[in-house]
């Protein structure tokens, strides 16, 4: 019951730093890019106006989350960052209900992923900021309401990572470790695949939608 | 030390049991009395749907009890648990589970039952909306549960991990201090959460057109909202994984209990705050569905003003654990 901090490490010395790699992360990782490109790649194969089975849920999925980009910027930002917003979607959600299946854990558990993503969404939020604004009007924001309010922003603005990363990790996480609990406690009788459904499929699409909206929404406020 | 280590140990896990179910229920109950209370009123107003509101109002008491649930099982596995390691560690990890438990239950049991009260009154409004309000109501309070979950975390990891190498002296502040910080935060975050629910539910009774975008905007700021709970958890984790360094001075040991209780009560503000910013741009929203994007942008600066005093008190707790 003690091993779930417990992770399969790969260390690598290197000129003196001390590398680490989470395998099982790393092999997750790549399962759900290895689900994700077969099926983009049967959704894109043959394109047709009567649509196979893959190409409606690929354009489903597609018209939905342009939809979702194009209120919270406008026509033309939105096709500018749809892309990333999609595929940031449809990795996460997979993610997590990778936990789903036995034997294998949602790459979402180790908090290096989410980190990842959420200084990915940072620096683009950041990066679109100063490219619309301009650095002078982007550091000006910084200075509100008054100058010395500075250092506070700047903690506030770190802050969104660390919440963005930690609320995707500790419901996972939490999931995780409440199934493994109670599925202890009750010799794994019934109860498991239910809280499995609860927690890796209705609380991991909530999760994967709130990330990405919320990166979508930091653009968003930066870019206006 | 005035006990035996066995007996130090039950005594901390009976007052952690009590502490836990005793607070946890507050919560739930208060929740299960509005949408009781708001059932009626929809009953009244249209008796002929009187088996949906009866039904949705069951279902929505239901998730509003989950948080007490939670209270309970942590309260029960306190009691009953066989505690292998046995050290005074344990003793006060013991307690502080029961008081994360006990204070996160709280926020969550409330939030929730704001939901399920308001969609009773719009499935009387609006009947032919029902099964859309219905699993609005479920999503919503499904995310209000997440501060409780997060404490339920905290108390798990403090009873069933081994502290056994730390030193005794400044680690029981810290193992107090981290079931304060998460339990007492996840408060205003459970609240705060199921206000925006709440009013997403009366919104979709009077303009069901506009459900996607005013789920969408109740999810982005009920998330938000829980940011205040995601730094207690955040202080939580530092508190239980930090190695401290042995001291003799008692100093040490209150800056990592103030430390705790400092993020969890700065915690409860906020969470609240940002539950009325984002109870209020879910009701505009479905007022005014063509600002949606304004709205959801304006909402997410005000919510990072009313956020900043939990970031005051998050840089004082991280100075308490890291420098003092």
């Amino acid at each position: 019951m003690e091993n779930f901090t417990e992770l399969l490490q790969l260390k690598i010395l290197l000129g003196g730093m001390d590398l680490r790699f989470n395998i099982e992360t790393i092999l997750m990782t790549w399962i759900v890019m290895a689900v994700l490109i077969i099926f983009a790649f049967l959704a894109t194969r043959k394109i047709d106006f009567i649509p196979n089975p893959f190409q409606v849920v690929g354009e489903l999925i597609v018209t939905a989350m342009y939809d979702l980009t194009k209120d919270a910027l406008d026509e033309e930002l939105g096709k500018k960052y749809f892309p990333l917003i999609c595929t940031l979607f449809l990795f996460l959600i997979l993610c997590n209900w990778l936990g789903a299946i036995p034997t294998l854990v949602e790459p979402t558990k180790d908090l290096n992923t989410p980190l990842a993503l959420g200084i990915m969404g940072f620096v683009i939020a950041h990066y679109s900021g100063i490219k619309a604004k301009g650095f002078k009007k982007y550091l000006k924001e910084y200075m509100e309401p008054v100058f010395f309010m500075a250092p506070l922003n700047i903690i506030g603005e770190l802050a969104k990572v660390v919440s963005i990363s930690f609320r995707l990790f500790g419901n996972i996480m939490g999931g995780a470790i409440i199934i493994l609990v109670v599925s202890h406690l009750i010799y794994s009788l019934i109860l498991p695949p239910v809280l499995v459904a609860f927690f890796s499929l209705f609380i991991g699409t909530i999760q994967a939608f709130v990330f990405t909206m919320l990166t979508l929404v930091y653009i968003s406020v930066q870019v206006k | 030390m005035l006990f035996d280590i066995q007996t130090t140990i039950s005594l901390a896990a009976c007052v952690g049991a009590g502490l836990c179910i005793g607070l946890g229920a507050i919560g739930a109950a208060l929740g299960e009395g509005y949408t009781a209370g708001l059932a009626n009123e929809a009953l009244c107003q249209n008796t002929e749907q009187s088996g949906d509101i009866l039904k949705n109002m069951l279902v929505g008491q239901a998730i509003a009890e989950s948080a007490a649930i939670f209270a309970l099982v942590i309260a029960v596995l306190l009691l009953f648990m066989d505690m292998s390691s046995n050290t005074y560690l344990t003793a006060a990890a013991l307690a502080g589970a029961g008081i994360s438990m006990g204070f996160g239950a709280i926020g969550s049991g409330i939030g929730s039952g704001f939901p399920g009260g308001q969609c009773c009154l719009g499935i009387s409004r609006q009947p032919s909306v029902a099964s859309k309000l219905t699993t609005n109501m479920l999503i919503g309070s499904a995310v209000c549960q997440t501060p409780a979950i997060f404490s339920m975390v905290v108390a798990l990891m403090l009873m069933f991990m081994d502290f056994g190498n730390m030193p005794l002296l400044p680690a029981w502040a810290a193992l107090l201090g981290a079931g304060f910080s998460t339990g007492l935060a996840a408060i205003g975050s459970g609240i705060g959460g199921g206000l925006a629910a709440g009013e997403s539910c009366s919104g979709i009774s009077r303009n069901p057109e506009t459900l996607g975008q005013i789920t969408t905007t109740m999810l982005v700021g009920q998330a938000v909202s829980q940011t205040p709970s995601i730094f207690g958890l955040l202080v939580s984790f530092i508190l239980m994984f930090k190695t401290f360094p042995e001291t003799s001075s008692i100093a040490m040991a209150m800056a990592l209990l103030s430390a705790g209780i400092c993020m969890g009560f700065g915690g409860i503000g906020p969470g609240i705050g940002n539950g009325l910013t984002a109870q209020g741009a879910v009701k505009w929203v479905s007022r005014n569905v063509e600002a949606a994007g304004e709205l959801t942008r304006t909402m997410l600066v005000g919510q990072a003003v009313s956020q900043s005093t939990a970031i005051y008190a998050m840089v004082i707790s991280l100075v308490l654990i890291f420098v003092m």
